[in-house]
């Protein structure tokens, strides 16, 4: 029943498509969207039901594919993903029905965004090396035509969409070279065949795999240093495409990682997991440091999307360190904690991108220090934003919570193993957990308090009001949801269980929930996030008595003591480049700000200044070290290969003579 | 506060708080927010600048307070009396409850009067 749904799955996403190329303007987003929907509905459906019973869902055909078998199966670890897919997936397309992206409304994007959600929904049931590669391009590519959905219109896109189409197809590369080496090594492609022969290869194969696994996949995560797509292409996309860039895509880079290493590798040595572990720390820190330091809300909300892939990272690589060194029971807590925070981040951050371009619908811009004023003007989108900041700032009792806690309780409770390894790399890991923790903190109280407080900077900003119900409703639907996974993780977590114990050699003794509670068996530690939340409506109860019984006596009301000044203007305020500015000085090491200053002088004379300008950029420290110079040798070596082929017939006769003889050696 | 004065009576003010006549010693102080005062003590004639800095003054002042108005130009805006930029006495903005005649009043009489309003 699972595989006939899974088929119509994608039967109806195709239809989707479909409709977005034939169907008339009128109907085209409504019915597109719609489709997607349903096909995003028989996702959750089947996603849900092979969670729960744990039959995995088999597709296996020959025809579709020439001279490869287009194989889906969809195992417990897989239906996870999809099921986050499909939950994002209908709130962005709830969400589309009242976004004004005029590019998002034209026929290529209303064909492809279907295509994209159904590759989304069916890359973690792919089988067999093929498909898997197929799925993964499909996805690929139709992400990169919908970031370049409004290159008409601004230029930025274009070059996003050079990024994200370089690093995306480098990190393909990788991926193809990986998979098809351990499948050629394995004599099969199917994922199970090679599960059960991998580990009879050599070491060296099955690390360069692993290895080749990473790139491709981290450059799809996010991580760093395969991350400067990232925080350009987020912010272009339109608002729909960058939730589920943000919220599902990235999300299948852990997939894979996990799939490769754990699944078709079944685990290998430390060194791989403390790989995945540093390249976590490293993404976790720069991601959160950058966002805090970001003045674009989509920018911030893109680097802060690196900095949970790097969050998610840690707890993959704790739980391969854990399996390595034999700790089964920490392992699978490790990975039930970095599912479980895939999980949480694709709520939160999923409802973060879109109120953020509802804030963009409705102000016209995402830089913050255009914004100010919006919580007032927009009493639902802000309070949505408000509900996901409070979320991936990791306070009670919203999810982002139980997911950090499980997490550094993983890590934490590793120390006494005694192995050299872990003595070293969990107490890293903790400190970078906490370091991020209080920089998302940061970030999101700047977010939030220069973005939706204070005066409104710019007149689209006074002018701005509430956006369409869809909009609303799509982003307000995953913020209930982030409140109650926070009040009530144990809907999920058992779910999230299940999935982390489809990894070969994971369980776990004893269930993860007790009643309403989070307990971790087999080691002390226990949440009760229900109890964390009624303390906290409590404590906002006996704050409101509180203030109550003292208004009745008489109180005067007055302004704040300002030394009697007459203004309030937003040019006062803080900005978000003030805000961050004591930040980005202690890190300058890290971040080199660069600093510009621009005066002006009179005619008459150049003592009075006329105007003093100040542009302070912060520009990714990898793109700049790394990228760049490559680039500019990648454009030499290309100017001095020009001059190679020079039209000269005698000099490609002698290339061929060459070329021959060449082979002719090689063969001999 | 200073409402516009020349700065004539905010010498003689210092002053009280000189070792000559140490108006501490009655328990009078200079504070620097209105927060933390009793009593306001306006000088000068009210500029169109300074009058509604003035009235945000006395609102900040907890009640109970008192007003005094230091000075000939506090009282009835003296030698300024009628020039362009200035809105009137200080009893023209705010309530006052006592005056010190004066250009500028002498600290003896300062002390003298802010003695009798504290009663000491």
């Amino acid at each position: 029943m699972t595989a006939a749904l899974l088929v119509a799955t994608a039967l109806m996403g195709l239809a989707g498509t479909a409709a977005g190329a034939i169907a008339p303007v009128r109907f085209r987003i409504a019915l597109s969207s719609a489709l997607t929907i349903a096909a995003c509905a028989l996702g959750f459906v089947v996603g849900a039901e092979v969670l729960h019973s744990g039959h995995a869902a088999v597709v296996h055909t020959t025809t579709l594919m020439p001279l490869a078998s287009f194989s889906l199966a969809l195992d417990r670890f897989g239906a996870l993903f999809v099921v986050i897919t499909a939950v994002v997936g209908i709130c962005a397309m709830i969400f589309r029905f009242g976004y004004d992206g005029q590019g998002l409304a034209s026929r290529t994007a209303s064909s492809i965004l279907p295509l994209f959600v159904t590759s989304l929904l069916l890359v973690p049931a792919a089988s067999n090396v093929t498909t898997f590669l197929f799925l993964w391009e499909l996805m690929a590519i139709t992400s990169l035509l919908l970031v370049l959905t409004d290159h008409a219109r601004r230029s930025e896109v274009q070059v996003a969409g050079q990024w994200y189409a370089v690093m995306t197809q480098l990190g393909a590369a990788a991926l193809i070279l990986g998979l098809v080496l351990l499948a050629t090594r394995s004599g099969s492609q199917s994922f199970a065949v090679i599960a059960v022969r991998s580990a009879h290869l050599p070491a060296w194969v099955r690390s360069t795999a692993f290895v080749l696994a990473v790139v491709g996949f981290g450059s799809k995560a996010g991580a760093v240093p395969l991350h400067v797509w990232l925080p350009r292409a987020h912010p272009e996309a339109p608002g729909p495409v960058s939730a589920l860039m943000s919220a599902a895509m990235v999300n299948l880079g852990v997939y894979g990682i996990v799939r490769v290493g754990m699944g078709l590798l079944s685990g290998g040595p430390a060194w791989w997991w403390l790989l995945v572990m540093g390249l976590g720390a490293l993404s976790a820190m720069f991601g959160s440091l950058h966002s805090a330091t970001s003045k674009d809300l989509k920018r911030l909300l893109a680097y802060s999307t690196t900095d949970n892939v790097g969050l998610m990272l840690l707890g993959v690589g704790a739980s391969g360190l854990f399996a390595d060194t034999g700790h089964r029971a920490l392992a699978l807590l490790a990975l039930v904690a970095a599912l479980l925070h895939v999980v949480f981040h694709a709520v939160f951050k999923g409802s973060l991108f879109l109120s953020a371009s509802s804030v963009h619908q409705a102000a016209g811009s995402t830089d913050l220090d255009q914004l100010g004023g919006l919580l007032r003007r927009m009493p639902v989108s802000g309070p949505i934003f408000l509900v996901g900041g409070l979320a991936i700032a990791a306070l009670p009792p919203f999810c982002g919570f139980v997911s950090e806690w499980l997490l550094l309780q993983s890590m934490l409770h590793g120390l006494p193993s005694g192995d050299v390894a872990i003595a070293v790399a969990m107490p890293i890991g903790v400190g970078v957990l906490a370091l991020t923790g209080g920089l998302t903190a940061f970030t999101f109280t700047k977010a939030i308090g220069i973005g939706l407080l204070g005066l409104p900077r710019t007149q689209d900003a006074e002018r701005a009001g509430e956006v369409g119900r869809p909009m609303w409703i799509g982003a307000g639907l995953l913020a209930v949801l982030c409140l109650v996974f926070g009040v009530a993780p144990f809907l999920v977590i058992p779910s999230v269980v299940d999935a982390a114990g489809a990894v070969p050699g994971l369980h776990l003794a004893g269930a993860l929930t007790r009643g309403w509670n989070v307990a971790l068996p087999g080691v002390p530690g226990m949440l009760a996030p229900g109890l964390v939340a009624i303390g906290l409506v409590g404590f906002g109860g006996l704050v409101a008595l509180g203030r109550h019984l003292v208004q009745q006596r008489p109180v005067r009301l007055t302004e704040a003591w300002g030394c009697g000044r007459e203004l309030q203007t937003a040019r006062m305020e803080y900005t978000a480049t003030s805000f961050g500015e004591p930040l980005t000085r202690v890190f300058e090491d890290v971040l080199s700000p660069a600093r510009d200053v621009d005066v002006s002088h009179l005619a008459e004379s150049r003592y009075y200044t006329e105007a003093a300008v100040i542009h302070t950029t912060i520009d990714d420290a990898f793109e700049r070290r790394v990228y760049r110079p490559a680039d500019r040798m990648l454009v030499r070596w290309g100017a001095v290969a020009r001059r190679v082929p020079n039209g000269s017939v005698h000099r490609y006769l002698a290339f061929g003579l060459v070329a021959l003889i060449v082979v002719l050696v090689v063969l001999a | 506060m200073d409402a516009g004065s020349c700065n004539g009576c905010e010498i003689e003010i210092a002053s009280i708080f000189s070792p000559t006549y140490d108006a501490e010693r009655f328990g009078i102080r200079l504070e620097a927010s209105p927060r933390h005062c009793d009593g306001l003590l306006v000088t000068g004639p009210v500029t169109r600048n300074m009058a509604a800095p003035l009235r945000k003054t006395f609102d900040a002042v907890p009640q109970p307070r008192v007003v005094v108005a230091v000075g000939d130009c506090a009282r009835d805006c003296g030698v300024f009396r009628g020039a362009y930029g200035v809105e009137g006495a200080v009893s023209d903005v705010v309530p006052v409850d006592l005056e010190i005649p004066g250009c500028p009043p002498d600290p003896a009489a300062i002390v003298r009067a802010l003695r009798g309003l504290a009663g000491t």
